[in-house]
């Protein structure tokens, strides 16, 4: 793929005698929304975390940008950014001063408010994380892993726990993200979230990639199969109903 | 008080002077200008240290749990302390029961003169021996001067008689103390009475150097006690917490460097633990009268050092568990000998000589010791060699460890 930014090859985890990721290779484009879907233990967190330079890489190799992800962890920490499972923030630290923070571990200095207002969180500014509600600190968490213009954007699970107005606000930021030119890799339980957010999708399963396409391919080559589901047509769904009733603005 | 404020003020505005520098010197960069205005690698990294300390020093004066525990802690310490120590320090005297069994005019006059003497404080309730003995037997009071029926009468053109002081065989020194003290009362009287010429006496003079009160001692060895608490017990407690929240391994995913958070944390823990001393000698000098004779940049730049140096092994402990329930044992473990074996609650000068020598090298002695040496006793950093020499060796060690077993998660 010539305009490929992240190439991995062969990779491979093992714990022990368990064998965590079993040799997966796969690319991922400049500028696309790239999901890695299985179930849980399948090695979906590992295979991030080799990526992002918090675990070593037994076997294989990753590159992004041309930079060698084992030869050189800290270029590569400075152009990735990462949204971990669960965010957490120090307390009693304000949004603008996290920012600083963050910021300052790249060694760049950045006005926050600028980065504030795009997720619109400006009026927060002031407050301490643990004072935001579940979305805004997912968003807040997410622009804090941006402000260094990283290539490449890592996000596990970034919807769990989240109510439908905040997912769909996240999956929006995530789509404008990518807009920009950076490459999103995400992993996800929910596959309506895949569906309609991931440009292509690998599909995980002890350790291995068992399927990778667009996801109209994957539904194309399922149905081609001779797959039936039971039609079941209804206009709307419960979801529908909560989002028409406490509407879809930037709220959570 | 205001020069140690000032000091923590002066290290904020050197680091900033220091970024100033280094983006100063920073060549022309090839490159097409960035939107920030740092260019050179070890301005940026510097940039990082500053930008962390600057933060995490504003966010300890947020967090109520840890001024309680920074500030506030010792500052109970040092008045429980020092109420003890300067009780100790305000000169001997004998807690005594006085039992007179004579009606003589000159056994009542020795009996109001003696409650009037400072030396002695009589235990009015206790009426007779018994009474007297029992509370000797729980070292209540240090001995019971009795005068027999007998005294004061007139023999020849003037009163004699004897006074008998009782003392319990194990508070042997207090018992013979108070027999010499009561002698030279008597010597008095009897110069009155008898006029001899005495060829020989002594008389005291007071030297003009200041010795170290009970006080000075248990200053030090709280200021000892409170860097150690910040120090060790902070990190400690914190860093298990950040782990567990995921804090540190957020950070694990930027290219911040061991080192850079390392030194961001000892920055900010000398600012706001100097602010804690700062308060502690305030309260030292204007209730417990502390007569600071040292130098005060002296004083910071040595505690400074110090707090740095015991952070190491706080940094080390939480850097290196995984949770708490590695942090504690282990922090306790090396904590609480430390407390007893370094002169925190009781001077080392008080141990046999061999534990003297081996405590001396523990890293909270030379702490103790050289604060103690700059404040009360005014001496100077080059005058405290050994001790900077224990401390730097110290430091080395610790770091060296700490960096080895530290984990972002």
């Amino acid at each position: 793929m010539a305009n490929a930014i992240l190439t991995v090859k062969d990779l491979r985890k093992v714990y022990g005698d368990k064998v965590a990721v079993d040799g997966i290779s796969f690319e991922v484009k400049k500028g696309e929304i790239f999901g890695i879907l299985g179930p849980n233990g399948a090695g979906k967190t590992t295979t991030l975390e080799m990526i992002e330079t918090l675990r070593e890489i037994d076997g294989g190799s990753a590159t992004i940008a041309g930079i060698d992800v084992a030869e050189n962890p800290y270029e590569i920490r400075g152009i990735i950014g990462v949204q971990p499972q669960t965010p957490g923030f120090q307390d009693k630290t304000k949004l603008t001063e996290l920012l600083q923070m963050f910021a300052a571990a790249y060694g760049e200095k950045v006005d926050p408010m600028e980065f504030l207002n795009d997720v619109n969180l400006g009026d927060k500014a002031d407050s301490f994380v643990e004072n935001l509600s579940g979305g805004q600190k997912q968003r807040f968490s997410i622009v804090a892993a941006l402000v260094h213009k990283p290539k490449v954007f890592f996000l596990d699970e970034p919807t769990t726990g989240l109510d439908p107005a905040a997912r769909r606000n996240l999956w929006k930021m995530i789509e404008k993200i990518r807009d920009r030119g950076i490459s999103v890799i995400i992993t996800t339980h929910y596959m309506d979230e895949a569906e309609v957010l991931c440009d292509r999708i690998a599909i995980m399963d002890g350790g291995k990639i068992i399927a990778l396409d667009t996801p109209k391919k994957l539904i194309k080559d399922l149905l081609a199969k001779g797959f039936t589901k039971e039609q079941h047509v209804e206009q709307a769904n419960l979801e529908d109903v909560f989002l028409d009733m406490t509407g879809k603005g930037l709220h959570s | 008080m205001k020069n140690t404020i000032w000091i923590a003020v002066i290290v904020l505005v050197i680091l900033r002077i220091v970024y100033k520098i280094t983006k100063r010197r920073a060549p022309a960069s090839a490159k097409s200008v960035s939107k920030t205005s740092i260019t050179s690698p070890w301005q940026r990294k510097f940039f990082t240290v500053y930008v962390f300390a600057k933060l995490n020093t504003r966010r300890f004066f947020r967090d109520r749990l840890a001024l309680f525990f920074g500030i506030l802690f010792p500052l109970i310490f040092l008045f429980v302390f020092g109420s003890i120590s300067k009780g100790g320090s305000n000169g001997v005297s004998f807690k005594v029961a006085l039992i007179n069994n004579s009606r003589s005019s000159f056994a009542k006059q020795f009996v109001t003169q003696t409650e009037h003497n400072k030396l002695f404080k009589i235990d009015e309730t206790l009426k007779t021996l018994d009474e007297a003995q029992n509370k000797m037997s729980k070292s209540q009071i240090d001995g019971a001067i009795v005068l027999p029926a007998d005294f004061g009468n007139i023999q020849a053109d003037h009163p004699t008689g004897q006074a008998k002081v009782y003392y319990s065989p194990s508070n042997d020194q207090a018992g013979r103390a108070l027999i010499s003290v009561l002698q030279q009362q008597f010597d008095a009287i009897n110069a009155k009475f008898v006029s001899v010429q005495q060829p020989f006496k002594v008389v005291g003079q007071p030297t003009k150097q200041k010795s170290l009160t009970g006080f000075d001692y248990t200053f030090s060895g709280l200021l000892g006690f409170s860097i150690m608490g910040a120090g060790i017990f902070g990190p400690m407690n914190v860093f298990p917490e950040l782990k567990k929240q995921g804090i540190l391994r957020r950070f694990h995913t930027t290219p911040i460097r061991v080192w850079q958070y390392f030194l961001s944390t000892m920055i900010s823990q000398a600012i706001t633990g100097l602010v804690a001393i700062a308060v502690m000698f305030f309260a030292a000098i204007e209730v417990f009268g502390l007569h600071v004779v040292g130098n005060y940049l002296e004083i910071a730049v040595f505690l400074a050092f110090s707090i740095m140096m015991i952070l190491g092994i706080g940094l080390a402990i939480g850097g290196w568990a995984r949770n708490e329930r590695q942090a504690a044992p282990l922090g306790n473990i090396i904590v609480f000998p430390m407390m007893f074996l370094s002169g925190i609650f009781f001077p080392r000068f008080l141990m046999p000589t061999w534990l003297q020598g081996i405590t001396n090298y523990i890293p909270m002695s030379p702490v103790i010791d050289g604060a103690r040496q700059i404040i009360t006793e005014g001496k100077h950093l080059t005058d405290i060699g050994p001790q900077l020499g224990i401390m730097a060796i110290w430091m080395v060690v610790i770091y060296f460890i700490a960096f080895r077993v530290f984990r972002w998660e």
